[in-house]
């Protein structure tokens, strides 16, 4: 990247308490058209096959919808059969609350995750969780606030759903034993988000999402509900009548693949950073790889916004090693500066993450960005400003960042912090009614994997609510289904119809799909997996 | 093969008396400490020249660990703790000693006070070996009043204190400074160093820690004198060695031998061979350093120099026979794993090291393991040795480091 | 990338490897072209999946820290500890009939949480510097809101549960203080007039 050196840009830095104002600035949507990521021309496809056929989608996700799968009827030969009511895949929030549900209501249920229960985006989540609870609050302006953030591309039901549901799931979430910060008299405390109308924001401390997963973990941890970790699911099963008849899974541990016979499965499987779409950094954490678009789609699920993802402005670009990490959004709230390597404001900081995100972007891609000699680079986070306007700002309302800056070898009170925008949610995702429940019967989807609830625009603290609101109906209702008789014969024959559709379509079959883990883990080449892949492939190798 | 003699010292019968002073006076018990009475000053050279060593398995010299105490001036209290806390795989020497023959331990304690100048003896012991617990208990008893002791507290110029003290039984208590804190009546937590022992161990006094073995010996080498004693051993090593076998040989037990002896005239004249229908795989040395001999070292004499120069280690005389059908992966598993149930807990890389290596060992026995937990195995061998405060630790990863090295064939077999 | 101008030796796994020193141990792992899937996370220093054991140069000391917070070192030795450690605790908290009964359920549900013997390895191993042993002591004497507030930025990395001679399980016992401390304690009035009024369906939304 081109720009002003660092050692550079940081010797020219002088703190100020005050700066001059950005100058004009150019109309939002043209400035996202020419700078945004979702812009991009070169992002975008159009999907070949399908339920989704026809519709736009990001070039890397459909990649992997319309590659060719991780295994073939002949790799499951031997493999051992499980039997479960519910099979919930993934173990972040959503996950978890599903599966404490379904077993609540008696159903037998089996969470798979592909890292360890609770390696999550939503350990993650610092802000807090939506609920109107305060006086002058109500859950229709909560409706509202949603829908105006989507930009009105929303499924309005599921929206309507979540919002009436949210005192209620603060209230079983403190029956899981979560705390929340309470003011003297015992009441749950509030902040207001960006682009909502009241304080609706409750949180405990910075560590929201920390807290909350912790508790579901130790929940699930402490029941009989039966965990397999390091296990992702490479395929969902299905049944003669197209139901959703459970999944195969790769044991990471018993380096062998497992089918799970389920009548209900939860997809859980989070959002899609680790692809690092369009090449950039991400704040989400190791196994965020669209595992379950992959999964969900093969098997004749509708996906909706794949085209629409969040770049937070503030990710941190330096040092190298914390590249991506997210600094909240508060800060910028809180007054501080954004700086280009001539050491010049150039956006309203306080505009929409969209719009903030290209502005740095278009900074850096026209050489006035601030370079870090490694290929990387960002603009300035004038975090002294706000030090010298408000001292002892940072120490009481912002420990996580001074922590953070401890681990950069910075001071963020008095040395500015170089960012870059960092890949954050997957606004979109598989199509869902308001129990979870997806085109496919017998396969529910929830959290971020999901789409409709969020539109093209998430307002933070709606995403640890989606979570909780909709795994619990969707654990309550995949439950529902444990009295069925179950399904007479189980297979993967669908693969036998994408890869048909891919091979009329005249697409190439040599990737394939879901992703599991970004490549710069190398797992593709690690020796101690060789077992799980594909038999005809181990045979071309040899 | 030529038959040494057998038990010519620490296990001859007229030591084996019990706890009946009389009956060890009678003998040649207290002539040692008559001798050292008159001359307490030619104690320590005595003991250099015998070459007498820490026979508990460290093998440091002994006149050097006597010296540094003696050197420690003041009127305040002097400690010995003879350490009975016996608890090592494979050992039980001590227990044998305590028993039948606590007269020679106290008489070479009354010695080496005399020594260093020391006024307060402690007789550390296990209370889990309930023979030689009471055993020492009556024998302490009956020394207190009697002239021998009085002489020999004339000879120091103060009074003798003499008790017997339970350790918690806690294998960690065996350590030097474990041991310190628990005789002060707390949980046997090994210290930091330094400060050493000799200059602040008990109630910060100076404290001489030695092994049960390593007195006994003491009296013998006053009256027989240090050629005597040298003489007994074979080649360059001294004195005799209580040598514990056990394992798949048709006589286990404790032989005293010459230090010295060879590795297979332990296991076949004295051992009696293998049992029935097995075949000799592999001998785990016991102690505070498991490591193990193969077949290549039967020739090995059975001293501090000859096996340390066969990679492994003398330590406290244990040889824990195994046969072909042992695993030695399992076996090592058990090894670690009684030093992972040993664990303090105060260094964490030895509580959480040692569990760890126990838990990638247990996954390699049951056919679980990978290449890279192999690997990691024996990364840990590089990276955790010397890093706790005692030597517990490197104990655990001396027996794996040894596995590795002479069966890294049989690891590689059981990986997945 | 740069170039190797400035390169940082070490050993992963025992693994000897090369890598810029802006990265962490991790990324340096992967830098080296090393496959590594377990034992990553968040990557963020908050899910206590990438346990390492670090011993750096010229040191005795061998640290349990979290591979995504170290930053390689020249002459630095790290191992990844990858242990499953789900806890063997069984309990439900509706078991508890009530917050009268809350010290004794402990006590049947930890029984090894008195016997702590005070060696301070927990707060040793801990890479986010919590009062481990203060916080299991406070447990067993029935203090749990105290006890849990020591906990407020456990990870579960289960090091301490490791690193524990007694085997009792100091981040669970952080945990259970924590969740009994919310479910008989937190009562927030705001909250439960708001359920009062969507019970009664006075608040519907308009779609």
């Amino acid at each position: 990247m081109k720009g002003t050196p660092i050692e550079q840009a940081l010797a020219e830095y002088t703190a100020a308490a005050q700066r001059p104002a950005p100058g004009a600035q150019p109309d939002t949507r043209e400035l996202l058209r020419a700078f945004h990521p979702d812009h991009d021309a070169h992002a975008k496809v159009t999907l070949q096959v399908g339920p989704n056929k026809g519709d736009i989608c990001h070039r890397q996700v459909a990649q992997l919808l319309q590659a060719d799968a991780r295994i073939d009827e002949a790799d499951l030969a031997g493999s051992p059969v499980t039997e479960t009511d519910v099979l919930v895949i993934g173990g972040g929030g959503a996950g978890c609350a599903a599966a404490l549900v379904a077993q609540q209501q008696g159903a037998r249920v089996i969470i798979a995750t592909k890292l360890r229960l609770g390696d999550s985006n939503t350990v993650m989540a610092e802000g807090g969780i939506q609920a109107s609870i305060e006086k002058d609050d109500t859950p229709q302006m909560h409706f509202d606030d949603t829908i105006r953030a989507s930009r009105q591309v929303v499924d309005r039901e599921l929206v309507a759903e979540m919002v009436s549901d949210a005192p209620d799931v603060i209230r079983w979430l403190i029956q899981q034993g979560m705390q929340f910060d309470l003011d003297d008299y015992g009441d749950l405390m509030t902040r207001r988000a960006g682009g909502t109308s009241a304080a609706r924001v409750v949180y405990y401390r910075d560590y929201t999402g920390l807290e909350m997963m912790r508790v579901l973990r130790e929940a699930i941890r402490t029941s009989d509900i039966e965990v397999w970790d390091y296990s992702p699911a490479v395929e969902l099963l299905s049944s003669e009548s197209g139901y959703c008849a459970g999944a195969v899974i790769s044991s990471l541990k018993e380096r062998q693949h497992k089918l799970v016979r389920a009548k209900a499965v939860i997809l859980a499987t989070g959002g899609i950073g680790r692809m690092h779409l369009n090449e950039f950094p991400t704040s989400n954490h190791f196994g965020a790889t669209g595992d379950g678009l992959v999964l969900a789609y093969r098997l004749g699920a509708r996906l909706r916004d794949l085209d629409s993802f969040q770049y937070h402005p503030s990710g941190l670009a330096y040092p190298q090693h914390l590249a991506g990490t997210l600094i909240t959004e508060g800060v910028r709230s809180a007054g501080a500066y954004l700086l280009n390597g001539r050491g010049e404001r150039f956006v309203d900081e306080l505009q929409p993450r969209d719009h903030v995100a290209a502005a740095i972007i278009r900074e850096c891609a026209e050489g006035r960005g601030i370079s870090t000699g490694s290929g990387s680079g960002g603009v300035w986070l004038d975090t002294p400003s706000v030090e010298l306007r408000n001292p002892g700002l940072f120490e009481a309302r912002f420990p996580k960042l001074i922590q953070l800056g401890k681990k950069c070898g910075i001071d963020p009170r008095h040395q500015p912090m170089l960012i870059y925008p960092t890949l954050h949610y997957q606004n979109g995702g598989v199509v869902i009614d308001r129990n979870g429940q997806t085109n496919v019967p017998g396969l529910f989807c929830i959290g971020e994997a999901s789409g409709g609830v969020h539109g093209r625009n998430r307002l933070m603290g709606n995403s640890l609510l989606d979570i909780i609101s909709f795994g619990r109906r969707a654990g309550a209702h995949a439950a529902g289904r444990a009295h069925d008789r179950g399904h007479k014969k189980i297979s993967i024959e669908h693969l036998s119809n994408l890869r048909r559709e891919l091979t009329l379509a005249g697409m190439p079959l040599d990737s394939k799909g879901p992703l599991l883990f970004p490549g710069y883990a190398n797992f593709e080449n690690d020796s101690d997996y060789a077992g799980l892949r594909k038999n005809s492939e181990r045979e071309g190798m040899q | 093969m030529t038959q040494r003699p057998l038990n010519q010292v620490l296990l001859h019968p007229g030591c084996r008396v019990g706890p009946e002073l009389d009956q060890w006076l009678s003998g040649h018990g207290g002539e040692g400490l008559a001798r050292a009475c008159a001359a307490p000053g030619a104690i320590i050279d005595a003991i250099r020249e015998a070459g007498l060593r820490g026979l508990g398995g460290s093998g440091y010299p002994t006149h050097k660990k006597w010296s540094f105490v003696a050197q420690q001036q003041g009127t305040g209290d002097k400690y010995l703790i003879c350490n009975g806390n016996e608890d090592e795989p494979g050992t039980f020497k001590d227990r044998l000693l305590m028993a039948e023959t606590p007269h020679q331990i106290i008489e070479g304690a009354l010695i080496t006070a005399l020594a260093c100048a020391i006024n307060r003896i402690v007789f550390y012991i296990n209370p889990d070996l309930g023979l030689a617990i009471d055993n020492m208990h009556q024998a302490v008893q009956q020394w207190r009043g009697t002239p021998p002791l009085q002489t020999a507290a004339d000879a120091l110029g103060r009074p003798i204190e003499m008790e017997v003290v339970a350790s918690s039984g806690h294998y960690i208590g065996g350590e030097e400074t474990a041991a310190i804190e628990s005789v002060e009546g707390n949980f046997p937590f090994p210290r930091g160093k330094p400060p050493y022992p000799a200059e602040s161990g008990v109630h910060g006094c100076p404290t001489l820690i030695n092994n049960m073995e390593t007195l006994a010996n003491v009296p013998h080498i006053l009256r027989n004198g240090a050629a005597w004693y040298r003489d007994l051993g074979l080649g360059d090593a001294c004195g005799t060695k209580i040598y514990c076998i056990s394992g798949d040989v048709l006589r286990p037990g404790a032989y005293e031998l010459p230090m010295g002896t060879p590795l297979s005239e332990l296991l076949y004249i004295y051992g009696d061979g293998m049992l029935v229908g097995k075949k000799l795989k592999a001998i785990f040395t016991g102690g505070p350093s498991n490591t193990i001999l193969t077949t290549t070292d039967l020739d090995v004499p059975l001293d501090f120099e000859s096996v340390a120069a066969r990679r492994s280690a003398l330590g406290t005389g244990a040889m824990i026979v195994v046969s072909h059908g042992t695993g030695i992966v399992k076996r090592v598993t058990e090894y670690v794993n009684f030093f992972a149930a040993s664990s303090c807990g105060q260094c964490p890389s030895c509580k959480t090291g040692t569990y760890y290596i126990s838990m990638l060992l247990s996954k390699i026995d049951t056919g679980e393991g990978t290449r890279a937990d192999l690997e990691s195995l024996i990364n840990l061998c590089k990276i955790l040795p010397g890093s706790g405060r005692c030597h517990l630790l490197d104990g655990a990863v001396k027996v794996l480091d040894s596995s590795l090295y002479h069966f890294m064939s049989e690891y590689e077999q059981a990986l997945n | 990338m740069s170039g190797n101008a400035h390169e940082i030796h070490l050993t992963i796994n025992g693994k000897d490897i090369s890598a810029p020193p802006y990265l962490s141990v991790i990324q340096a792992l992967w830098h080296a072209g090393y496959p590594r899937v377990k034992s990553v996370g968040c990557l963020e220093g908050v899910c206590g999946s990438c346990r390492v054991m670090v011993r750096r140069a010229d040191s005795r000391q061998v640290t349990t820290e979290l591979g995504c917070q170290v930053l390689v070192e020249e002459g630095m030795q790290v191992n990844f500890l990858l242990f499953p450690t789900p806890t063997h605790h069984r309990y439900q908290l509706d078991e508890i009939k009530n917050s009268w009964e809350v010290q004794a359920r402990f006590h049947q549900f930890f029984p090894e949480a008195e016997k702590c013997r005070h060696c301070g390895g927990c707060n040793t191993t801990c890479p986010k510097g919590i009062q481990v042993e203060k916080g299991v002591e406070l447990a067993s004497k029935g203090k749990f809101r105290e006890a849990g507030e020591l906990f407020g930025e456990c990870v579960l990395c289960n090091l301490c549960q490791t690193a524990c001679p007694e085997s009792i399980a100091p981040n669970h016992v952080g945990l259970f203080s924590r969740r009994v401390t919310a479910y008989f304690h937190t009562r927030p009035s705001n909250l439960i007039r708001r359920l009062e009024r969507l019970r009664k369906g006075e608040l519907q939304v308009v779609t």
